[in-house]
């Protein structure tokens, strides 16, 4: 039961490493929290289910989703960011809390609060090996988390936008003397997070095979819990926290109760913000932490 | 530039919105009216029902008015959405009773709102009657004013239970349930393990609940946990849309066994699930009902809901659908009954009389059978245990929450 | 008289402007809470259990729980001065999930069942708590404090370095916001007679931060404005049916658009002393 268990929080993880990532992106560059990722997440989910009812392969859906969630990112970012760049950190989170209110009553009012759910499930193969069993999404939601993360950290460590975005990270108005605009940075990192979050959503869609406008709200909770885990500068510590968070829910549930689990994951949280405020793979500049 | 003008048109938009809102309002009162309110919510998690709830009273009350009205008088129902806020459930009851004068209300749907609602309903003296909560003892905290068209899951368990125990051979069980819904954990921490030891049936995890909360999308530890165990059936106790997701992963981790919960388990939704895990649970209405009644309510229901916006096309008349439906038509056969005139002046006097009336009442024909409310506020009246197999509900057992030879049954 | 309608909707409002006056007052030292939620529902559940189990008189009831709330304020703010801006918003998401979770699994006070029991207060005293308390800020804003706030706010620093003791105003703010929410929460209880968990969640801590920047996050008064469009908004949105909190959600965005600073501040209380002045 154990390496079964293992399993289960190594998916679950996997799932909180992306949206965690797709937080992290926005804040670690922009200080800012997105609240609306958990319902970019959700419509992800919404995109991918609909292209995969179409018929079309999953890849075509994973990037239908990505697509789908960057561009509403995008509007996000313009509306919601955009105007209040130089505003307390405060005013833009708050914001994107207005975009989080419309897409669920929106998708509530397209798709219905019932489950939507897969007529069966699409990629129902099963791989057995002893005593433990995987299904076949659960190895591509893993495997496409490993993919989009290496993809992300050699977008932001070893390319010229990469850098761009760290200078704009690092100090917004030495980036602008050094001729970077910061303009067309921003809405990139939102649409690359949005990207992260529509990913996850149709993934753990596809996953889970039954999704409503509000799967995102439980789930974005947990995924800020990860991104401070791991912290907001480092994007491997998001991959090293995703997991960690994830198997530690699991393990609760299975020899603790499952009652304390949300208790245990939120204290994990608070103990490390008090102990390594910088995250475990460090980088996050406390210290000077923007103003409210 | 760009940022003065979409100020400009917010200014605007916000200039037309208050004066949309100044002006309704204001309705002529033409003719003599009987005012019933309903309190649904038609917006977040439990959206879908609210506004199946309100295509339902709107059909009611074209029906009535269309036959000439109560006593002479025209039928309005005043509808409003407590958005699943409890909050909001309150101040929508202070609305109806104290604003639109309603006579009587329907609703509010779920458990954490009539909490709420029921103890403003004695305040404001007038009925309120919930078409969904099922929680125990809800109503009977609000006496005399509360009423529920539902019945007590624990007097409903102590049929469902036997049935589950005999078509499955049942003899241990593993209980799972939402921890953060209030009549979900209650059903599953109090109730069911209190029916199993009644049957003799062991409930493999009694001394280490299992749980998850209210928007989980993970349960796969937990039902890992459950097939480590080995039982022979499993507890699920939530509301369905949460239930979809713990049958989904039991179905994905190869753990095929029969299920059994509570009324919140009810829907077509759940059946689309797994087709292949048996579902047991009560219900005092189903979409594919037989007898007149029924039918002749889905058939009229039916196409009025698939045509509406915002209601998935293949949606069929809920349980709750028809206890609204019921609820109204026995408020409605209350005034009749009684001489309600819906005269401002004798207000208080008439809601009175509904009232009255609803603890008296005995045999209300409902959709299901005969209807009536004990002591407590909740309904007498009949149900079915419904096993879900292969997409489709067949009802098994009929039963009556009632002593055997009470009229309600 | 006033329909009984406005009057609930005027009590959830004394409530919310309570629970936003608790995140006014730590925002003042330049802290953001999204955890108040968590002292609302400590205040809650001991006010309920000291009127219903107890029999203590509700004043009483409701002071004792705000000193016990104010306390684990406190306590909760010294860890808290190691963390700042978003990271310490976050730590206090945090609490609060944690405080919700903790009610959820307490079922000496009924779990997720809830807890009953309650006598219902009326109008008037939930107002009498909510004036007196915004007076208070409101005499706390023209006091030596307020400054000595403001200064940590804005150049912690140098605040330090004119001797100001900036531990003691951090964490003294922190308790004495946690004392507020409990009020709040104690109130909430005793004017709906039920509590359960899911009462106090992260909405309800958003719910209170939106009440304050809405309204105004520079004066205390902005909390009551903040409170009461929060509470009338979607009241006089139900003509839009389906689609009422996309449309809430629209005009929250364009009020932060056009006011970002909220409605009332500083600079329109000025321009209104100088009219009367002149």
């Amino acid at each position: 039961m154990l390496l079964q268990q293992l399993v289960n929080g190594l998916t679950l993880g996997a799932v909180y490493t992306l949206i965690a990532l797709s937080f992290s992106l926005v804040m670690g560059i922009l200080g800012v929290l997105n609240l609306a990722i958990a319902e970019l997440f959700m419509l992800g989910g919404y995109f991918g289910f609909a292209a995969i009812l179409a018929k079309l392969p999953l890849p075509v859906a994973l990037l239908a989703g990505m697509a789908g969630a960057a561009l509403v990112a995008a509007v996000i970012e313009r509306v919601g960011y955009q105007p209040f760049r130089d505003a307390p950190v405060v005013t833009p989170m708050l914001s994107t809390l207005g975009f989080s209110i419309i897409l669920q009553n929106v998708a509530t009012n397209i798709w219905g609060s019932d489950p939507l759910q897969l007529p069966d499930e699409v990629f129902g193969a099963r791989f057995t090996l002893g005593p433990v069993s995987a299904s076949a999404m659960q190895l591509t939601i893993v495997g496409a988390t490993v993919v989009l993360v290496a993809l992300l950290a050699f977008v932001v460590q070893r390319t010229a936008l990469g850098r761009a975005l760290r200078a704009v990270a690092e100090n917004r108005d030495v980036a602008r003397l050094l001729g970077v605009s910061a303009g067309p940075l921003t809405l990139l990192a939102f649409m690359l997070s949005g990207a992260l979050a529509g990913a996850a959503g149709v993934l753990i869609g596809l996953h889970y095979a039954a999704i409503t406008p509000y799967i995102g709200v439980e789930i974005g909770l947990k995924a800020i819990a990860v991104m401070v885990v791991g912290g907001t500068g480092r994007i491997w510590g998001a991959l090293i926290a995703g997991p960690l968070i994830g198997v530690a829910e699991v393990m609760t549930t299975a020899y603790g109760g499952s009652q304390i689990r949300d208790f245990v994951v939120y204290g994990l949280m608070i103990v490390i913000l008090l102990l390594r405020p910088q995250g475990l793979l460090g980088g996050a500049r406390t210290e000077q932490g923007p103003r409210v | 530039m760009k940022s003065g003008l979409s100020r400009a048109l917010c200014v605007a938009g916000l200039g037309a919105l208050l004066i949309a809102t100044a002006g309704p309002g204001f309705a002529q009162q033409a003719d003599r009216e009987i005012v019933l309110g309903a309190i649904v919510p038609s917006s977040g998690p439990f959206a879908e029902w609210g506004r199946a709830n309100t295509v339902t009273l709107q059909m009611i009350e074209k029906q009535i008015n269309g036959g000439g009205g109560i006593n002479g008088a025209k039928l309005r129902i005043a509808i409003l959405d407590d958005a699943t806020k409890p909050a909001q459930a309150t101040n929508n009851l202070r609305k109806l009773a104290g604003d639109d004068k309603a006579l009587a209300v329907a609703g509010p749907l779920t458990s954490s709102a009539a909490e709420v609602t029921f103890p403003v309903a004695n305040e404001m003296k007038i009925v309120a009657t919930s078409q969904a909560s099922s929680k125990p003892g809800v109503a009977k905290l609000n006496r005399p004013w509360a009423f529920r068209n539902t019945i007590d899951e624990g007097v409903l368990g102590r049929t469902t239970v036997p049935y589950y125990k005999k078509s499955f051979n049942i003899k241990s069980v593993a209980i799972i349930f939402d921890a953060k819904d209030a009549t979900a954990a209650t059903v599953g921490s109090r109730i069911m393990p209190a029916l199993m030891k009644e049957n003799d049936i062991e409930v493999l995890n009694a001394s280490d609940p299992l749980s998850f909360n209210t928007g989980d999308l993970d349960v796969s530890a937990q039902v890992t946990k459950m097939k480590a165990l080995n039982p022979d059936g499993v507890v699920v106790s939530a509301d369905y849309s949460q239930a979809v997701t713990v049958i989904r992963e039991m179905k994905r981790q190869g753990m095929i066994k029969p299920v059994v919960g509570s009324t919140q388990l009810i829907s077509s939704a759940i059946l689309k699930a797994a087709p292949e895990i048996p579902i047991v649970a009560p219900a005092t209405f189903y979409a594919t009902m037989k007898g007149d009644k029924p039918e002749k309510f889905v058939n009229e229901l039916q196409p009025l809901l698939r045509k509406t916006s915002g209601l998935p096309p293949e949606i069929e008349p809920s349980m709750y659908d028809a206890n609204i439906y019921e609820i109204v038509s026995i408020y409605i056969d209350a005034i009749k009954a009684t001489g309600v005139t819906g005269k401002p002046e004798d207000l208080e006097t008439d809601r009175a009389k509904i009232r009255d009336y609803m603890a008296k009442l005995a045999g209300f024909p409902g959709l299901g059978g005969p209807i009536g409310f004990n002591d407590d506020g909740d309904a007498i009246k009949a149900f079915y245990i419904l096993q879900g197999e292969s997409g489709a509900w067949q009802s098994k057992v009929r039963g009556c929450s009632a002593a055997p030879g009470h009229p309600g049954c | 008289m006033m329909s009984t309608y406005y009057a609930g909707l005027l009590a959830d409002v004394g409530i919310l402007l309570l629970g936003a006056l608790s995140v006014y007052i730590i925002l003042a030292t330049g802290q953001l809470s999204l955890g108040n939620a968590g002292f609302m529902g400590i205040g809650a559940y001991l006010t309920s259990y000291l009127t219903v189990t107890m029999g203590v008189p509700l004043t009483l009831a409701l002071v004792i729980a705000a000193a016990a709330s104010g306390a684990i304020g406190v306590i909760i703010g010294f860890p808290a001065l190691r963390l700042r801006g978003i990271y310490l918003a976050m730590a206090t998401l945090g609490f609060g999930e944690m405080v919700r979770s903790f009610f959820l699994n307490f079922d000496a006070m009924g779990g997720a069942g809830g807890f009953h029991g309650m006598r219902h207060v009326s109008l008037g005293y939930i107002w009498t708590w909510a004036a007196a308390i915004l007076l208070l800020v409101a005499i706390l804003e023209h006091s030596q404090i307020w400054l000595e706030l403001r200064a940590v706010r804005d150049d912690e620093t140098a605040a330090a370095l004119v001797g100001l003791d900036t531990t003691t105003i951090k964490v003294g703010a922190f308790g004495f916001a946690a004392a507020v929410a409990a009020i709040a929460g104690g109130l909430f209880a005793h004017h709906h007679v039920y509590i359960e968990p899911g009462n106090f969640s992260f909405e309800r801590s958003i719910d209170f931060v939106l009440a304050v920047i809405l309204g105004g996050s520079t004066v205390g008064a902005g909390a009551l404005v903040g409170a009461l469009l929060l509470v009338m908004l979607p009241e006089h949105l139900r003509f839009l049916a389906d689609w009422r909190f996309a449309v809430f959600g629209g005009l929250l965005i364009a009020m932060l658009l056009v006011r970002r600073q909220g409605i009332l501040d500083r600079s329109l209380f000025r321009f209104f002393e100088f009219r009367r002045s002149a």
